[in-house]
């Protein structure tokens, strides 16, 4: 009873210390609100993934449906295509009855040309910026998708009305959803990725929730020590101090909830349109809600408790410890060695077991939460080595000579997540280097456009129609026929499987394979690793209806994969790549068409003219760069996705960081008064507040490349990528922090004036 | 006595919101004199102190020092002339907790542009002057009170100052520290040729001033040599 008794005076101390007691109260309250808001955002992802997989789910086309004779059915076929960066898909869907099976979010069912579409590609059509989008699926819309077969505000994604499909080319279906779920699941680097950016940017958060239970926490010793002269021995304080701190968390978990349900209503409308969600799909995971609700407080408690060890409340004052004791950096470093040791099963290689994750996991954590350990003693170590400079420099590095706690408190949120950004974007670009395409040919060509349907259209039709496309400078078509194998005959050579045959002038051809030298009438055979070469002077029969018999020149020469091919990266079957000299006049119908085409770098959109071009030809062709980007889509979204958190940590950091400034400015004004009384210069005082934060942040900063480096190269070994840093990213991070101490030392200057007023000393 | 005072207040009026603190105050130093200004607690003298030091700029009345008007000038003209001009002494001592005794000491020497090294010369002097060379390389939390107090003289005097103010100088330490840390400002004041303005409740400490003024309600009730 009379513990209860303890934490509810401390409650009633937190609220009844006068304006400066609500002052410290807020903030608090706001410290934490932002760490409990960010923490309501990460619980809220489930939900989030969990409605866009629904709806993803419930408008999939199934691969393979069962069909009840009699019921009305539709064909479906997606289409994937682009917009700049930006993905768009869509179906195209030809029912077959009026009865038809409709998806989700659409009404009516659609006559051939209609158009239905998503509100965003709507307006983005309806926009001057779109010419290059206009009129690639026809010009007559006829309605708009509805929320419920969208997963976010933010989609591009259409349906179109055909009378062109068929059964071999489409999906016959009798209802839209895909019970076992659509959604592809995360590869191992994916999933590593997703986990190293939970880890990285919740780390912080807890650091920063941390660091906000200690605001003014000067203050409040003094009132326990006041607390003792009459009488409160060290366990009373102790849990009057317990209660102050849960009076601050428990405002801190309201102001969090009204934060998290402000952000909720418009970070829909914030993030990348690829991962774009609805706002109402914005709810936390239950049981998240209650850990933290449990958790916050828990661990406010403990670090102000943690805190008091630091100090000795006396009856007379408070005598800090830990000022004459060094820190020892020993203890420190087990944990990140700890974690490095953990890691190292990466250097293997990927795994996706559950071990295996959980080792990963463990192991970044100690290695980021070493970070935060490592920092208080690199800072204290170092300036306690720095020399004498100007007076700014002497009081700072002074300052931070005496007490460097506070401020490392501030910096090592920013150190942690620039450290873990770094390795994350090292894996990320890693995961883009070691991509096989990244090394493909693009001197000639640029993009293909892959046509596997079944009615493909000719190969002059191809290069006639993109050849229009604005900003196209160059086309030439691949023709694909599948050659089969021939029936025993004495003494042939015989073939054994099926193989593609390639038709395309040398200057294509040199696209799939490594040619010394070619001339039409040239074929080529092309066997990957691994693959079995087929003889030249072997006879096949060619086409579809495998009719027209042809044989493999017995000139026929063996070559090597083009770098960047399929046929490079190992797995593939043998081919046959002809020149159409080498067919010997042979008409034969194309199973497949790839077309390569050259474009103008000065024409702004001409891949997408070029997209519009081919979709006018067959609107399921599909458009890709020869070297995609050196990060798939997924990757892209999830590096955005880190980047917007950081951008966010960095703003929640600063505003804690100008939270600190801001406190110790106003414990020490009648000292700033007294510098003033001196004819102290503002610059000074100034100056003085900007190298006690920078020092720090750059020891912090330098601290987070060195370990966000090492984690980079562990990262990439467990992908299989050469080590290589993205000084790009270090120092794009490195400056961003470098922003956040400026703008704070900016921020915190007007109160600086304020009190460096003499007349200050008239509160004395 | 010199005929032109070096510091002058006349008639000043101040107020705070709806209080006065100051209601035609007047009084004046010549230069190497010592006036204590004698009050009850609230009765305006430190506000007559930070008026005459041109921390505070009075509503009415002007403020002269050495022929120049400091209600006229500007904060920066003042800041420079705080700086370079004058010294303070105050109750608790005020020094910076983080710099040791000698670099307190040194600093307005370091504000004032002279260089780390010949500012640390000084400072050493001047700690060695009032007696307390040892707490040198200490931090001021490590320091007694009263030791404390006189590296906050040597801190006022290191610039060699035209006037020194001194707020309660000695309210904070017991009666034998006060009386030693007194001797030691009055006789390095002296020494300097500089005037000092103390404020102080004591009669004992007042004892070491030429002159008395008695603040009462804001108003000087009198200006009168005691020596």
């Amino acid at each position: 009873m009379r513990r209860i008794a303890d934490l509810a005076l401390g409650v009633r101390l937190s609220v009844g210390g006068g304006r400066s007691g609500w002052a410290r109260l807020a903030l608090i309250a706001v410290g934490i609100g932002l760490g409990v808001a960010m923490l309501l955002v990460a619980a809220s992802i489930p939900t989030v993934l969990e409605a866009r997989t629904t709806r993803a789910d419930a408008r999939a086309v199934p691969w393979e449906q069962e069909l009840t004779p009699g019921e009305p059915t539709v064909l479906a076929q997606e289409v994937k295509s682009s917009f700049r960066d930006l993905p768009v898909v869509g179906q195209l869907l030809q029912p077959e009855g009026d009865d038809a099976p409709l998806p989700p979010g659409v009404t009516e069912q659609l006559a051939p040309g209609d158009l239905v579409l998503s509100p965003a590609l709507a307006d983005l059509l309806a926009s001057d910026d779109a010419a290059a989008l206009q009129g690639r699926w026809g010009e007559r819309t006829v309605g708009t998708i509805g929320a419920e077969g969208l997963t976010g505000p933010k989609e591009l994604r259409f349906y179109l009305g055909t009378d062109e499909l068929d059964a071999d080319s489409a999906r016959r279906i009798q209802s839209f959803g895909e019970t076992e779920g659509s959604a592809e699941g995360l590869g191992p680097v994916l999933l590593l990725l997703a986990l190293v950016g939970m880890v990285v940017l919740l780390l912080p958060v807890a650091i920063f929730i941390s660091t906000a239970v200690r605001f003014g926490s000067e203050n409040r010793d003094r009132r326990l020590a006041a607390l003792r002269l009459v009488g409160a021995d060290v366990g009373t304080t102790r849990r009057v101090a317990a209660g102050e701190t849960l009076a601050g968390a428990a405002g801190g978990l309201v102001v969090g909830a009204l934060l998290f349900l402000a952000i909720g209503r418009t970070v829909a409308y914030a993030v990348p349109a690829g991962m774009g969600f609805y706002p109402q799909d914005v709810r936390p995971v239950p049981a998240l809600v209650a850990l933290i609700v449990v958790l916050v407080p828990a661990t406010t408690v403990l670090v102000t408790l943690s805190a008091l060890k630091q100090v000795l409340v006396e009856p007379l004052g408070v005598v800090r410890r830990s000022s004459e004791r060094r820190r020892r950096l020993g203890w420190r470093l087990v944990v990140p060695v700890v974690g490095l040791a953990l890691l190292t099963p990466l250097l293997g290689g990927l795994d996706t077991s559950v071990g295996s994750q959980v080792m990963v996991v463990a192991g970044l954590i100690l290695v980021l939460v070493g970070v935060a350990l490592i920092l208080p003693w690199l800072v204290e170590s170092t300036v306690h080595r720095l020399g004498g400079g100007g007076v700014a420099w002497d009081l700072a590095v002074r300052r931070l000579q005496l007490d460097s706690g506070t401020a490392v408190r501030s910096v090592s949120g920013i150190a942690v997540s620039v450290a873990g950004l770094i390795a994350v974007q090292g894996l990320v670009g890693a995961i883009g280097t070691a991509s096989h395409w990244a090394q493909a040919d693009t001197s000639t060509f640029q993009v293909t456009v892959l046509e596997t349907d079944e009615d493909v259209a000719p190969a002059e039709t191809w290069e006639r129609e993109l050849s229009s496309a604005e900003g196209v400078t160059g086309v030439a078509a691949v023709t694909t026929v599948w050659a089969g194998p021939l029936p025993s005959q004495a003494g042939q050579s015989v073939s054994s499987d099926e193989m593609p045959i390639y038709i395309g002038t040398c200057e294509v051809l040199a696209q799939e394979a490594r040619l010394e030298s070619c001339d039409d009438g040239d074929a080529f055979v092309l066997v990957p690793d691994g693959a079995t070469a087929p003889a030249p002077g072997s006879a096949y029969l060619l086409g579809a209806g495998q009719d027209t018999r042809w044989t493999l020149p017995a000139s026929a020469e063996t070559v090597g994969p083009a770098p960047g091919t399929v046929a490079a990266m190992g797995g593939a079957s043998a081919q046959i790549l002809v020149t159409p000299g080498a067919l010997g006049g042979l008409d034969v119908e194309p199973e497949g068409m790839t077309v390569y085409v050259a474009l103008d770098p000065a024409v702004p959109d001409a891949a997408d003219h070029l997209r519009t071009a081919a979709a006018q030809v067959d609107p399921v062709a599909y458009e890709s760069p020869i070297a995609p980007e050196r990060t798939t889509m997924i990757l892209g979204n999830v590096r955005e996705a880190l980047l917007v958190g950081t951008v966010a940590l960095l703003v929640l950091i600063g505003a804690s960081m100008l939270v600190n400034v801001t406190e110790q400015l106003r414990e020490r004004r009648q000292l700033l008064a007294v510098l003033a009384a001196f004819g102290t210069r503002r610059r000074t005082l100034g100056g003085s507040v900007l190298f006690q934060i920078a020092v720090p942040m750059a020891l912090g900063l330098a601290l987070a490349v060195v370990t966000g480096s090492v984690l980079t190269l562990a990262l990439q070994a467990a992908v299989g990528a050469s080590p290589a840093f993205d000084w790009r990213t270090i120092g794009m991070t490195s400056g961003a922090a470098a922003v956040v101490v400026l703008l704070t030392t900016a921020g915190s200057l007007p109160l600086l004036w304020r009190l460096t007023r003499p007349a200050g000393l008239r509160n004395e | 006595m010199p005929t032109e005072p070096l510091l002058t207040a006349e008639d000043l009026h101040l107020s705070f919101g709806p209080t006065t603190a100051l209601e035609s105050a007047s009084v004046q130093v010549h230069a190497g004199e010592i006036l204590a200004l004698m009050g009850p607690s609230g009765s305006g003298k430190s506000t007559l102190l930070h008026c005459l030091a041109g921390i505070l700029t009075p509503d009415t009345g002007r403020v002269t020092y050495a022929g120049r008007d400091l209600t006229a000038l500007h904060d920066d003209e003042r800041s420079a002339l705080r700086r370079s001009e004058f010294g303070f002494v105050f109750q608790f001592g005020q020094l910076v907790p983080e710099l040791s005794c000698l670099e307190n000491v040194a600093l307005p020497l370091r504000l004032g542009g002279a260089s780390r090294r010949a500012a640390l010369r000084s400072a050493e002097a001047w700690l060695e002057r009032l007696e307390v060379s040892d707490v040198a390389h200490k931090r001021p939390g490590q320091a007694s009170g009263g030791q404390g107090q006189r590296v906050a003289v040597a801190r006022a005097l290191v610039t060699r100052p035209k006037v020194v103010f001194a707020d309660e100088p000695t309210g904070a330490l017991d009666s034998l520290n006060g009386e030693r840390v007194m001797q030691l400002f009055v006789a390095a004041a002296r020494d300097t040729g500089a005037a000092v303005v103390l404020v102080t409740h004591e009669p004992r400490v007042a004892a070491y001033s030429d002159h008395e003024a008695v603040v009462r309600d804001g108003r000087v009730r009198s200006q009168e040599y005691v020596r």
